[in-house]
């Protein structure tokens, strides 16, 4: 049922004098706080903060979460999102008080079931990727690149090396370069081929001995694995660089390749993705890097580790780069990643991907009658396809058909991502998809090619919003709501 | 038996109608001199209920602070969650949904993240606000990089020794590779010296970073620190306590330029440190250099109020090297569960929390001191922590003879600050009550001070 | 301005030459082609007054919802003045991209960049392509 007042905000709900939560009496012997305080440091009056009852506030929330899709509520076909089932063990995992409540200064015999729980997730994380040290503080996948590319720094630094170039292909997410130049290297870009591979020729001519760092996404944005990998990984290390993985399309792989098998030298994992996340609106995400043995004295402190039959944090690791953030790390992620990973088992994680590919390249059949796929006729665990051929024949955009789809029920798939395919779209329908969603997801796709192009442009019709003015938006930036 | 989504039959006309023999097949783009030829070598998988035993069995070897009586603070703190801010996190059409970069698919999100930026902006009075970041120490780090960024002061940023030594450290780890110095001003007395803090500063000083209150719980003199940095035309970063703003002035009163804090406590648990919430806020003049997320309000083609993300030519996804920072993520669960915390507490609910905190500590602070051996390290004015020094100089004894009476009485300050190894930093939040502090006093006192030397 | 008296640069700034005190004075702007092609600007970086800035290295920054396009400046020299009134009136951008719509004055230090420029005919050559 509409509810009209539901996109009113917090502050136009705010009556003067309504209260929603009441606090305990002071019961300790009270002081003036000017007495306790310097004048100078205290405020006159309380922020302005909206006044308003319990049932306003949760209707008023409530009433907004109808206003998004997600996974628990529709297919989310979202590529390089890996918006899988959140599986809600996970969350009641999380829940645990003997969990949640846990504060990080603890003495550690009082928390020898989380330093557990943590040393297993170094471990299987590192048997997962191949790699032999873990480091979990890395607050999400970024965090980790930047972590990782810090470890290189400190790593050359100690070898009397200055090399101060990361590569990175054109393709890649933009924060391979950003994670590279916040670090303090250059960023230079590599070419691909037109199959979205690293062009073996630009390499050859970039590659030199400045070279710290290779970052490679593999499988690739386009969903497919490249096949000069070990060539790659050969040239980089003959020249005394690393190479890095931006393991953000894990979920194609686990169990079936591991990239300190194909080459890499470091990599992060995306827990909210490829572990089950879940993705809480943008965020909590956790960044998980994982690196080969001469990297891991470098690796951020502390690490869990065992002594005698106790779990210990080794703060003693004389060559770490410090901290790239507070306290341990996002534990109630990585949590949830555990939760996954141990009621999956090793058969199960290469369930995950061999379903994550079969439900990729069934899916890509389904649709590459109507949008072309240019880059291949398989795919990992996602592809790209191009609205093209219908821009120029009918009119109709990736983004019309991302608009349109919302009508039908499905969240669109990721548009105009890679750039270096026109008008793409990038669709990842992870393994947890039944052949039902995915042939009713390719029938209403073809229905909305076949439908007018006015329709479409005008699209999404049903949502309660449409086409919001980003121009606007950008050029009179309103960015909270006036005092 | 692993999780199945499609039946054998579906997998086989899946199959067929890829043209592929075999579900191996697929995985032939990767050659098979690269693909793993053996099972990984992970524990067998678990059933749910398998899963509730073994974290069951996990569980039983923590002590919470539910079990235990929790004085820790130092950056994190056991305040009180209010129902209705579960209630609306555990939504699952906010929790299971991606960043609202589709905006008509994520109104929800949109608006909880426009009434985020607000409050932020009304708890700090600073103009803007972002979406949010990683945790405080993380958004304090980004903060440094704002201020040489747009100061164009790339050689030294001044850092209090005061300052979270975690947030030190993370700040010298983002700087590690780059230009910067950092310069770490000492505080012997427990808060910055005036004096001291305007010898440090000269024109190659991007920014100075205040906490406030400080680590040791500290009221600093904000004002005086904002105007030496001010005249030196360096850049003020805050680092706040969200709840402390009940009482205590706003960043954007005492004039800084930055304001970032650690916002767990503004609706989420402790949960050993995380995942939390990086708040940052910011003069309008910075807002280009921001880094993260923000959303915006405009309206759609029907001329509807409607909200989205905007000024993204700021962020990764389009500037690439050149952007403000390449984080992607923000906490958008922690920024929506913030939002719906300060909508439930209002001006007085905030008030009182703050005036408990504070009322409380100062009682807990009196009790301590009136036992001998316990004196103030620094005797200023504190918010909801203080730092206590033991004459005996026993603090790991101290501190552990209390765990085993049930409480987690401090954080012991030698691991960072040698000079204070005979010190302890106490935490007394609002859910504290004066029974358990008397409990804390009367424990301490009668713990048993070992002799150190058997000779 | 008349646009077919103005020389352009191949990354599509204008730039119109005047003597000034003894000095070479180079106006620059963005062609229509080019306002046309960045479609809704919604933000733009000006240079600063004063600073010094070398031919075919960017100045200045003009920005869509979706993208920033450098500006390159034509001519080696000194910024002596910006177009204040643009980031509050992108629109003019539009409207009169070769009059009000002008971005920077620079006093030419060195001329060598000048004989890049591409002459009106040349110029709507290399946009038809």
């Amino acid at each position: 049922m509409k509810n009209t007042r539901d996109t009113q905000t917090i502050f136009e709900l705010s009556r003067s004098g309504r209260r929603a939560a009441r606090l305990p009496a002071c019961d300790v012997p009270e002081h003036n706080v000017a007495d306790l305080l310097p004048a100078a440091s205290i405020a006159a009056t309380p922020p302005a903060l909206p006044e308003l009852s319990e049932p306003a506030v949760i209707r008023h929330f409530v009433n907004l979460s109808t206003q998004n899709m997600s996974v628990d509520t529709h297919f989310y076909p979202l590529g390089s999102c890996t918006m899988k089932y959140n599986p809600k063990r996970n969350e009641r995992a999380a829940a645990m008080p003997a969990f949640a409540d846990l504060h990080p200064y603890q003495p550690a015999e009082t928390l020898q079931g989380m330093l557990q729980m943590l040393y297993e997730m170094q471990e299987m994380l590192q048997e997962i990727s191949g790699l032999e040290a873990c480091s979990l503080q890395p607050a999400a996948g970024a965090h980790g690149e930047l972590a990782a590319l810090l470890v290189a720094a400190a790593y050359f630094r100690d070898l009397g090396e200055s090399r101060t170039k990361v590569l990175v292909p054109d393709n890649a997410h933009g924060t391979n370069p950003a994670s590279a130049a916040m670090g303090g290297f250059d960023a230079v870009t590599l070419k691909t081929t037109a199959d979205g591979f690293v062009d073996l020729d630009d390499l050859e001519t970039k590659l030199d001995e400045h070279v710290a760092v290779l970052m490679i996404t593999n499988p690739s944005t386009l969903g497919l694995f490249e096949p000069n990998m070990q060539v790659i990984a050969d040239r980089v290390h003959k020249v005394g660089g690393l190479i890095y993985l931006d393991g953000a399309n894990m979920n194609a792989i686990l169990g079936v390749a591991r990239p300190g098998d194909f080459g890499a030298d470091m990599q992060h994992y995306n827990p909210h993705k490829t572990f089950s996340g879940p993705h809480g609106g943008g965020g909590p995400g956790a960044g998980p890097i994982c690196v080969t043995e001469k990297l891991a004295p470098y690796l951020p402190t502390p690490i869990v580790k065992t002594l005698g039959d106790q779990f210990v944090l080794d703060y003693d690791r004389p060559k770490t780069i410090g901290r790239v953030r507070a306290f341990f790390g996002n534990v109630g992620v990585l949590l949830r990643a555990y939760a996954y990973i141990r009621t999956h088992g090793p058969d199960g994680l290469r369930r995950v991907s061999e379903n994550a590919v079969l439900n990729a390249n069934y899916l890509l059949s389904r649709v590459k009658h109507i949008l072309p796929v240019p880059q291949g006729h398989r795919c990992m665990h996602e592809f790209v396809a191009s609205a093209s051929d219908l821009r120029r024949d009918k009119k109709i955009s990736a983004m019309d058909l991302a608009k349109r789809l919302l009508d039908f029920g499905y969240h669109a798939p990721t548009v105009y991502f890679p750039l270096t395919v026109p008008e793409a779209m990038m669709i990842e329908p992870t393994e947890t998809e039944s052949k039902e969603t995915l042939d009713a997801f390719a029938e209403t796709l073809f229905r909305i090619t076949e439908e007018d192009a006015d329709l479409l442009h005008d699209a999404p019709h049903t949502t309660a919003v449409s086409r919001p003015d980003e121009v606007r938006a950008a050029r009179q930036p309103v960015l909270s709501y006036p005092e | 038996m692993p999780y199945l989504y499609n039946t054998p039959e579906d997998q086989r006309a899946m199959l067929e109608a890829i043209g592929a023999g075999s579900i191996d097949e697929l995985f032939d783009p990767i050659p098979a001199y690269l693909q793993l030829d053996r099972p990984l070598n992970l524990p067998p998988a678990l059933s749910e209920m398998e899963l509730d035993q073994q974290l069951r069995l996990l569980a039983s070897r923590n002590r919470h602070a539910g079990e235990l009586v929790c004085f820790l603070g130092g950056g994190c703190y056991d305040h009180f969650v209010p129902a209705v801010v579960d209630t609306i996190g555990s939504r699952s059409e906010f929790y299971t949904s991606y960043t609202p970069y589709q905006a008509e698919a994520s109104q929800g999100n949109l608006q909880a993240v426009f009434e985020y930026q607000s409050l932020i902006t009304r708890l700090t009075g600073m103009d803007i606000s972002n979406a949010s970041l990683y945790d405080g120490a993380s958004a304090a780090a980004e903060a440094v990089l704002m201020a040489t960024s747009s100061t164009r002061r790339f050689g030294k940023v001044v850092v209090p020794e005061c300052l979270h030594p975690e947030y030190r450290s993370t700040i010298a780890t983002y700087l590690e590779n780059l230009e910067t110095e950092v310069v770490t001003l000492e505080t012997p007395t427990g808060v910055v010296d005036p004096d001291l803090l305007a010898a440090a500063v000269d024109e190659e000083v991007a920014a100075v970073v205040l906490q406030q209150p400080n680590f040791f719980g500290c009221v600093e003199d904000a004002y005086r620190v904002a105007e030496i940095t001010a005249a030196a035309g360096s850049l003020l970063i805050s680092v706040f306590d969200p709840l402390s703003l009940g009482i205590l002035r706003r960043p954007g009163d005492y004039g800084a330029n930055i304001a970032v804090a650690e916002g767990h406590t503004l609706g989420t648990p402790m949960s050993y440190g995380g995942p939390f919430l990086g708040i940052m806020a910011c003069d309008k003049s910075l807002v280009r250099r921001m880094p993260g997320r923000i959303a915006g309000k405009t309206v759609d083609r029907r001329g509807n109020d409607c909200y989205v993300l905007t000024m993204q030519t700021r962020e990764q996804h389009i500037r690439r090297e050149k952007a403000t920072s390449n984080v992607c993520t923000n906490q958008g669960l922690f920024a929506l569960r913030a939002t719906a915390y300060l909508a439930q507490l209002g001006p007085q609910g905030l008030r009182e929390t703050a005036n408990l905190c504070l009322q409380k500590s100062h009682y807990a602070a009196e009790q301590l001191c009136k036992l001998d051996r316990f004196s103030l390290a620094f005797p200023v004015p504190t918010f909801k922590e203080f730092v206590i020094r033991d004459a005996e100089n026993q603090v790991a004894e101290l501190l552990s003879s209390a765990l085993d009476n049930g409480f987690l009485a401090g954080i012991p300050l030698g691991q960072w600050y040698p000079q204070l190894a005979d010190c302890f930093l106490v935490a007394v939040t609002e859910k504290r009550t004066k029974a358990e502090i008397d409990s804390l006093v009367h424990s301490l006192a009668n713990s048993e001070t070992k002799v150190t030397a058997e000779v | 301005m008349n646009p077919e008296e103005l020389s352009y640069a191949k990354t599509h700034e204008w730039v119109a030459v005047a003597e000034q005190d003894g000095a070479k004075i180079a106006t620059v702007g963005i062609s229509a082609f080019a306002v046309e092609a960045l479609t809704d600007l919604v933000y733009i970086d000006l240079p600063k007054v004063g600073q010094q800035v070398e031919a075919e290295q960017p100045f200045c920054e003009v920005e869509s919802v979706k993208a920033v396009s450098d500006i390159y400046s034509p001519v080696a020299g000194r910024v002596i003045a910006v177009n204040d009134t643009l980031p509050d009136a992108l629109e003019t951008l539009g409207s009169d991209p070769y009059g009000s719509g002008w971005i920077a004055k620079i006093k030419i230090s060195d001329e060598a960049g000048l004989a890049n420029l591409l002459d009106y005919a040349a110029y709507q050559k290399q946009c038809a392509e």
